[in-house]
């Protein structure tokens, strides 16, 4: 079909739409839904959404064969509306070309490239995959640490997400003191993004100073959680599992330190849940158990794509974490073609991988407006 | 309606009245009125509801004193003697108290609010006008696009919001040096040059770096803000936008005057949360400045500057220094700290409330 039978057709259907207000509400409200279940932070779903309104267009088209009665004004209401929403996003569109997409397109250009700054900007030759194939096969840190990277992910989100939500149900209840612990809980939203953490985890530098993890760690170190596990007669059957679990329990307080945001986006899930589910599960006589898994977990699922996202997104930007420094090294030793690349290798790997769970995790997902 | 107190008054009576039917039915013998699952549910959620609370309270006080321990480290060791760092007597509470420290760690930081408000020498006055004035820049700006996003429909609008979720995705770290050899001769498309008679025009070490992206709904973390904006934006009823348009306003009119009121604590929540991000920035900055101080900056390099002040550029060990990096911190973060404590309502009823909760 023509851009211009597409237009016509669209305009017809519009000028419909206006002599049928009732009409317009319903329509508006299954398309403006329709995003708010899928548009999760992920290109991949927003893609699939542009292919869908496409295809709604296209029908659109298909069902408005009557013929236009009238011509209307100048520019009909909705389309100057649409001009309108083309203005109230100029500003964000100008600045994202100039400040994201050019420099996103141009650090692209040089991971296929050798570099080397001059006066000017940056000079670039040979092109080809040489960076990306040195990152893979020559580099001697690089495919290690990116799969300890992905190994680390892989074992903390999970366990990020269960704390988040387990905090978040008891911040929910009402008790004493439950403002007091909400700040406390929230506190390293504030502190954790900045420079503050790296010198409380005594990253900054290592100088025989053991930073506040580590000696908050050997402050309580016990064997408490060994003895545990002997006691359960799991101890020593595997030693790999042995490790995990200790890892784990002596890794305690950087899974709290991480879990604000979470906790914050779990809460607000929380407080959507209608009073009348919960009244009707007391009536059912459900327990606290049933309560949590067939009526709290439901509730939160689509919440819990929002903070999977966040916390992948999160320990892949983290500047400390082993790749990044990598990349960042790379880039202070002015190789910023080799940097890009890793850094593109590592962001294309991180995509799939969310593109892979978030298809996965989205058959779960309980939406209430269907 | 009944007012809260005579809500309470309600409950009461309403838990007397089931306690003494109880205390009835229990004389008359329970079976009589239960079935046997009843009252075995009903003993479990008793015990659970005697229970609960204590374990409730261990583990809130537990995993709140991880995230506590710290601050209360900082505190306890920035007004210290360094003496004392090395006393194993001393866990917490040190013998004397001293603010020495905290006096050197703020000449070392730059961080003397009393000695004059020019801008460049002085971190926190600085930092605070980079925050703000981004801050401010960056909620109009990124308000304006939500509504857009939220409200009007555009061909290529799913397109355009990808573009916003990518913005979430990719870390700063990939556009950077880009941005840096932008800013660094700045063109602006090659406009500049052509006024400037081919001089170079070199934005780094200016606030502009800052504020341009934080001008045009760009800056640290916009895309999440748009997001937040979207969300609440579509959250509000049609009908206030309708009347709007019917008493004759424009829509951005309309937007300043309907809108805006309406989305007070959403721009309260992204105001506050822009400000945090950008104090605790240093990534963004350390690209872009290399003589503007920042606090972030100023402490991430820390570590340096005492030795050489300090120590007339001896090498120390962390564990040496370490009474005046936790003053830093201190002193870093108070400024938040105190903004928390009186705002922390706001952090976290605005989230609830706000865009986030139909994410």
């Amino acid at each position: 079909m023509s851009d211009i039978e597409k237009t016509n057709a669209e305009n017809e259907e519009l000028e419909q739409l206006k002599d049928v207000p009732e009409v317009k509400l319903v329509l508006d409200e299954s398309e403006d839904d329709a995003p708010a279940v899928t548009e999760d932070a992920s290109t991949e779903v927003a893609a699939d959404e542009e292919a869908s309104t496409e295809a709604e267009e296209k029908s659109y088209a298909s069902a408005a064969a009557i013929p236009a009665k009238q011509k209307g004004l100048k520019i009909p209401y909705e389309r100057r509306k649409a001009l309108y929403g083309y203005g109230f996003i100029a500003l964000w569109f100008v600045g994202s070309i100039y400040f994201f997409i050019a420099p996103l397109i141009q650090s692209l250009i040089y991971s296929f490239h050798q570099t080397k700054i001059v006066t000017g900007g940056m000079e670039m030759s040979n092109p080809g995959f040489d960076n990306y194939y040195n990152a893979f096969r020559k580099d001697q840190y690089y495919l290690p640490a990116l799969t300890k990277m992905l190994k680390d992910t892989l074992l903390n989100t999970p366990l990020i997400l269960v704390f988040s939500v387990f905090i978040a149900v008891i911040l929910n209840q009402k008790f004493k003191g439950r403002t007091a612990a909400r700040a406390i809980f929230f506190l390293p939203v504030i502190i954790a993004t900045g420079p503050v953490i790296d010198i409380i985890n005594g990253n900054m530098s290592t100088g025989g100073y053991a930073g506040g993890s580590e000696q908050f760690s050997s402050m309580f170190e016990t064997d408490l959680v060994d003895q545990l596990l002997n006691f359960l007669g799991v101890y020593n059957i595997s030693d790999q599992l042995t490790e995990v679990i200790s890892a784990l329990t002596s890794d305690i307080f950087n899974l709290v330190w991480k879990c604000g945001i979470q906790i914050l986006l779990f809460l607000s899930a929380l407080q959507g849940i209608p009073f009348s589910a919960k009244e009707a599960a007391s009536m059912e006589g459900a327990t606290a158990w049933e309560y949590f898994w067939k009526i709290t977990v439901p509730y939160i699922s689509p919440m819990l794509i929002a903070s999977l996202v966040y916390t992948i997104v999160d320990s892949f930007v983290d500047p400390s974490n082993e790749v990044m420094t990598l990349v960042l090294n790379q880039s202070k030793q002015w190789e910023h073609g080799y940097s890009a690349a890793m850094a593109w290798a590592y962001f294309a790997i991180i995509g799939v991988i969310l593109a892979i769970v978030l298809a996965i995790i989205n058959k779960f997902v309980y939406y209430e407006v269907d | 309606m009944a007012t809260k107190k005579e809500e309470k008054e309600f409950e009461k009576e309403r838990k007397k009245y089931l306690k003494e039917r109880m205390k009835r039915m229990k004389e008359e013998g329970l079976e009589k009125y239960f079935t046997p699952e009843q009252i075995r549910y009903n003993r479990n959620k008793r015990i659970i509801g005697a229970v609960w609370p204590i374990f409730r309270f261990l583990i809130l006080f537990g995993l709140g004193f991880v995230i506590m321990y710290p601050l209360l480290f900082m505190v306890s060791t920035a007004f210290r003697p360094n003496a004392e760092m090395n006393d194993p007597s001393i866990v917490w509470i040190p013998k004397s108290f001293t603010l020495d420290n905290i006096k050197q760690t703020a000449t070392v930081m730059k961080f003397d609010i009393f000695s004059g408000f020019a801008a460049k020498d002085n971190t926190i006055i600085n930092t605070i006008y980079l925050n703000v004035i981004s801050s401010v820049l960056q909620v109009l700006t990124c308000s304006i696009t939500g509504y857009g996003f939220a409200r009007f429909k555009f061909k290529g609008r799913n397109v355009l919001f990808a573009i916003v979720l990518l913005m979430i995705i990719v870390p700063p770290q990939i556009t950077t040096i880009p941005l840096y050899l932008q800013f660094a001769y700045f063109k602006l498309f090659g406009i500049i040059p052509l006024y400037s008679g081919g001089e170079q025009l070199s934005l780094i070490n200016s606030g502009l770096t800052m504020y341009l992206p934080a001008l045009f709904a760009n800056g640290i973390k916009a895309g999440l803000f748009i997001y937040i904006f979207r969300q609440f934006f579509r959250g509000l009823p049609k009908e206030l936008e309708d009347a709007a348009y019917l008493d004759g306003c424009g829509p951005f009119e309309t937007y300043i005057k309907i809108m805006v009121p309406n989305a007070k604590t959403s721009f309260l929540t992204v105001f506050l949360f822009s400000i945090v991000w950008y104090w605790n920035d240093y990534y963004v900055s350390s690209s872009f400045f290399t003589e503007n101080n920042t606090v972030a900056l100023m402490l991430k390099n820390l570590d340096a500057n005492l030795q050489q002040q300090l120590f007339q550029g001896q090498t120390v060990s962390v564990r040496q220094i370490i009474v005046w990096l936790e003053s830093g911190c201190l002193l870093s973060i108070a400024p938040l700290l105190i903004m928390y404590i009186f705002l922390q309502r706001y952090f976290i009823e605005g989230v609830e409330r706000s865009g986030l909760t139909g994410m």
